[in-house]
């Protein structure tokens, strides 16, 4: 009994007899083990799970934030599906987030990545300093910067105006105001690009010794070893990013100061999500609008698994 | 070996857990320290770093006379005030004392999240408020906010621009035409360098007075909307053939429109003119605007001027706050203590209370002043305010707005816009 609960390292085989009674081991107390994760399942069950469902059973009532909800049963997902054409505005921006920025950031990550592999002594610090969008890009401060950036007779406008090219600012333009956020989000290439990097590193020098032998030029080379050995962490990394592309939600609140607009050209499923909810006071639509949210990214997610049999390739299978 | 050591970093590492839990139910209890009278209220509010400045210095007053109050603020543009107000309350942590707006005084009031103000612990004196103002704050027969100031809608210009550009300045009984005449004539005179106009559109605020000049309201006494799609219609078309003529200022200009200092095309020097409430002169306003300003009140094409006396604002107090009776105090001496009143001045319009206004109007200069000699001029034309809007209002206001953004940028009929305006505006009051 007390080794099936063993969460060591070494797993012995249960003993025929008896033995002597020892000590029990470190790994073998199991109260000590949850005494130790208990801050991170209480913050789970506290601050993840629980509020969760509060936001199911919230999503079949009438709330409107002070006072007691009433329960209305399917009537806010009717509304959402049959009654909103905002909803349908919101979701086909954030579509488009999705499709426009996903790609460019993998695209952008791997690139950089390849770059930086390359054995150099000043490697650490472009490591670091192709990172630290990253850590900043999330930040209202950032979306801020970025807001400067793009608005009328800011950097970009003004750059392109000494080409002659008058865009009058992108931000309050609403064919250019998505291009703006996917920018954004793109330049916070930092993440998946160090899970490149780490992918990269693993790929054996071999199979690069061997395929310069046989002349292969670095296209050649690129497609298939590195894409094909890195195929992994390329889905990896699509499955993440594409999740946080739905989620999606500082930059637009920013950038367009919380509206969406101009004519709602920005405005992210989140993002009405919270307008629904935090200005309009309907948090019961809000919560049915986040559990719609939530199947549709479980779903995808699903599809993306179902397709990585087609192409990804883990090593060691080989002979398939 | 090994296991001796495992053990030790277990132990160790349990010591800094407990040290840590121990750490963290401190830091919760610290606040409360018994036996010492000292009260700390929170007091949040909407507007700039210019009114900040003064409320600031007011607030240093009322602790020097209470010094077992210590006042904390804290403040944020219009529509950010809202949307954190809103998330704070429903979480519990609304502050004490907050300001609140006419627009949303029904929605909050009706909900129980604001406390009574003319009786109970929160009970404040309003004996030299115009009764006319309180009934601004009155829902249901309850007093939930009391507005210190009162301010009216105005249209204010550029007027060396417009002498420069030969546009005719605004006269008594100017009309609706007169206005897009000298608009024209300034934004031709400066090649649309600088526009005629702000575009005024989209702010439900100034249809609201286009409105009434027709006779019409906003919403009708039982809480309906009080005007067609039709109405709307006509509004947008005025607006959209100055937008055309270049009168007043583009789509790209408007749609940032915030209520903000920073994104106001007049203060930018985009726009010479613009309506906007005469609350909210500062000594620095001018400094802001980049220029001195003139203000009159609105055009009219039926004689009738369409403009109220609204009450600027409101001071609430939470129903939840634990320091009613010193948040009453606090909203007490912001409307009724002349030294305060002296201080904020006009920064949040023409004080509510009569004694206050007479003591603060003896001490205005620059463009206080000229706030409130408008407010003395206008003052006899002034109809009193509608009562509170319904729940809901504060989603028409913002839905008004987004959905202009669809005529500025051409991406419907002005018809079609305000169809679609309507039934949200509909739905959204009866929601």
């Amino acid at each position: 009994m007390t080794t099936t609960r063993t969460i060591g390292r070494r797993r012995t085989t249960p003993p025929a007899e008896p033995v002597p009674r020892r000590r029990p081991r470190y790994g073998e107390r199991p109260g000590l083990a949850y005494l130790f994760l208990s801050p991170w399942v209480l913050g789970a069950l506290l601050l993840t799970v629980g509020p969760m469902a509060a936001s199911l059973y919230l999503s079949f009532t009438d709330y409107d934030l002070f006072t007691t909800p009433d329960w209305i049963g399917l009537a806010n997902y009717r509304a959402l599906f049959g009654d909103d054409p905002r909803f349908f505005a919101a979701v086909w921006v954030t579509v488009k987030y999705v499709l426009l920025s996903t790609p460019l950031k993998l695209v952008a990550a791997l690139a950089v990545a390849m770059l930086l592999n390359r054995v150099s002594r000043t490697q650490g610090f472009y490591r670091s300093a192709f990172y630290a969008p990253s850590l900043l890009g999330a930040s209202v401060a950032v979306a801020l910067v970025w807001r400067v950036i793009f608005d009328e007779r800011g950097v970009v406008d003004e750059s392109l105006s000494v080409l002659g090219v008058h865009t009058g600012g992108w931000v309050s333009n609403p064919r250019y105001s998505l291009l703006v956020l996917v920018a954004l989000a793109v330049w916070q290439f930092g993440a998946p690009m160090v899970i490149f990097l780490a992918g990269l590193k693993q790929i054996p020098q071999e199979y690069y010794d061997a395929s310069a032998v046989d002349g292969a030029g670095p296209w050649r080379t690129f497609r298939s070893i590195t894409l094909p050995m890195l195929s992994p962490v390329i889905f990896f990394n699509l499955v993440l990013e594409t999740i946080h592309a739905f989620q999606a939600f500082t930059g637009a609140f920013v950038v367009s100061g919380g509206r969406g607009g101009p004519v709602d050209s920005t405005l992210f499923y989140t993002l009405y999500l919270y307008q629904k909810g935090f200005t309009e006071f309907r948090m019961g639509y809000a919560s049915a609008m986040a559990w719609v949210l939530v199947i549709v990214v479980a779903i995808i997610t699903a599809v993306l698994f179902r397709t990585a049999r087609l192409w990804v390739f883990y090593a060691g299978e080989e002979s398939r | 070996m090994h296991r001796m050591r495992a053990g030790a970093a277990a132990r160790a590492a349990a010591a800094v857990l407990a040290a840590l839990l121990a750490a963290a139910a401190a830091g919760c209890g610290s606040d409360d320290k018994p036996g010492s009278q000292q009260v700390t209220i929170r007091f949040d509010w909407w507007g700039n770093a210019d009114r900040a400045e003064i409320t600031e210095k007011a607030i240093d007053l009322f602790e020097t006379k209470h010094p077992n109050i210590k006042v904390e603020t804290s403040f944020a543009e219009f529509n950010a005030y809202f949307q954190k107000l809103a998330t704070q309350i429903a979480g519990g942590g609304a502050p004490d004392v907050l300001q609140m707006d006419y627009r949303y005084v029904r929605e909050y009031g009706d909900r129980g999240v604001l406390a009574q103000l003319d009786s109970g612990p929160a009970k404040v004196d309003t004996s030299g408020v115009t009764p006319q103002l309180l009934s601004g704050g009155t829902v249901g027969g309850k007093l939930f906010g009391i507005p210190p100031t009162q301010n009216t809608q105005v249209f204010s210009y550029d007027f060396a621009q417009w002498e420069k550009s030969g546009a005719a300045p605004p006269k008594d009984g100017w009309t609706w035409t007169d206005l897009r005449n000298s608009a024209q004539k300034v934004s031709d005179s400066t090649q649309k360098q600088v526009r005629g106009l702000a575009d005024f559109g989209g702010i439900e605020d100034w249809f609201e007075v286009w409105l009434r000049q027709q006779g019409k309201t906003l919403y009708t006494d039982d809480g309906k909307i009080g005007y067609t799609a039709a109405d709307v219609a006509a509004w947008w078309q005025l607006t959209d053939g100055l937008r055309r003529s270049g009168a007043c200022t583009p789509a790209e200009l408007t749609t940032k429109m915030d209520g903000s200092q920073a994104n106001d095309p007049v203060t930018q020097k985009k726009a010479s003119a613009g309506f906007g409430y005469d609350s909210g002169f500062t000594a620095k306003s001018w400094e802001i605007a980049g220029r001195e300003l003139k203000l009159h009140p609105f055009p009219s094409d039926t004689g009738k001027l369409g403009q109220y006396a609204k009450p600027a604002m409101m001071f609430s107090i939470a129903q939840r706050s634990e320091h009613k009776a010193e948040g009453a105090l606090l909203i007490n001496f912001l409307i009724n203590d002349a030294e305060a009143g002296k201080i904020l001045g006009m920064s949040r319009g023409l004080p509510a209370n009569a004694q206050v206004r007479e003591a603060v109007g003896a001490t205005l200069s620059g463009p206080p002043a000229v706030g409130f000699q408008f407010e003395q001029t206008v003052g006899p034309k002034l109809e009193p305010a509608p009562p509170p809007p319904p729940k809901g209002a504060g989603t028409v206001k913002s839905t008004f707005q987004r959905i202009y953004d669809d005529v500025i940028f051409q991406r419907t009929s002005i018809q079609a816009a305000a169809d679609k305006f309507l039934a949200e505006a509909q739905k959204a009051i009866s929601a």
